[in-house]
């Protein structure tokens, strides 16, 4: 069931408070958050997030198309390696 | 580097009693196992691939090399290869996963932070998890943050921002 529109989305008050540090002092830096439930807001474009996956902080840079999802959703808590062979990465 | 052979699939024994194989296939596109037929294995020996049927966790097919079923449930285990030359050729900016795997990493003044471990893709971009410091560390595949990528010469140049290898 979906959360009620009055409320608006949900997100930590703390990720709010580090998002707009990072912001204001133009630096180029990872922020850490643990916060995996909190939302992806508009306001975070651009910026780059640790976020923690129980083990260690996944750099997630966020762009348009991740508002609305949550933070978590970007750091799976569980890592399978497969094989290499004929898969292309590609460098943004 | 063109010479180097890449796992890209695995035979999983005999299927039936006509001499038929089970195949796992690693590729991106598991059906694409078949373009880089024939195949090989660690010896160098060649197995030229028959038609795909898929099933359960792979494919079933017939190998020209292995005419029965003894044959067939013999070679359970063996990897199957490919040579790099025989992958399609990029578009900018796309790197195969096994060229960037193994890759020096340095960072803009030369000095050596780590070695490519593997890469992972959690749906924000492409990530390279490299060995750092007797753990790992990851570090995002975007041209600020990985401007150079030197396949020939075997290295990464990275310039990551504040936080990023703590």
């Amino acid at each position: 069931m979906g959360r009620s529109v009055w409320k608006g989305p949900f997100v930590d008050a703390h990720v709010l408070k580090k998002a707009e540090k990072s912001r204001e002092s133009g630096r180029n830096e990872v922020i850490k958050i643990w916060s995996r439930r909190s939302t992806i807001l508009p306001q975070f474009v651009g910026l780059t997030f640790g976020v923690y996956n129980g083990h260690k902080h996944i750099p997630v840079s966020i762009t348009e198309d991740m508002i609305g999802q949550k933070f978590g959703e970007y750091s799976p808590t569980r890592t399978y390696y497969g094989h290499g062979a004929d898969k292309k990465a590609k460098r943004k | 580097m063109l010479d180097k052979l890449i796992c890209v699939g695995a035979i999983g024994g005999g299927f039936g009693v006509q001499g038929d194989v089970r195949l796992r296939s690693f590729c991106a596109n598991p059906h694409d196992i078949a373009k880089y037929s024939p195949l090989l294995d660690e010896n160098g020996k060649t197995y030229t691939l028959g038609k795909l049927r898929a099933m359960k966790d792979g494919f079933t097919t017939r190998i020209n090399e292995i005419p029965t079923k003894e044959d067939a449930d013999a070679l359970k285990g063996t990897r199957l290869f490919v040579l790099r030359k025989n992958f399609p050729e990029l578009e900018n900016d796309e790197y195969y996963q096994s060229d960037l795997i193994g890759l020096m990493v340095v960072d803009g003044h030369g000095e050596n932070i780590g070695k490519v471990k593997s890469l992972q893709n959690y749906g924000a971009g492409d990530i390279l998890e490299i060995f750092y410091k007797g753990s790992t560390a990851l570090i995002p595949f975007t041209r600020a943050i990985v401007p150079t990528v030197d396949i020939s010469a075997g290295k990464l140049i990275i310039d990551p921002p504040e936080g990023l290898l703590d």
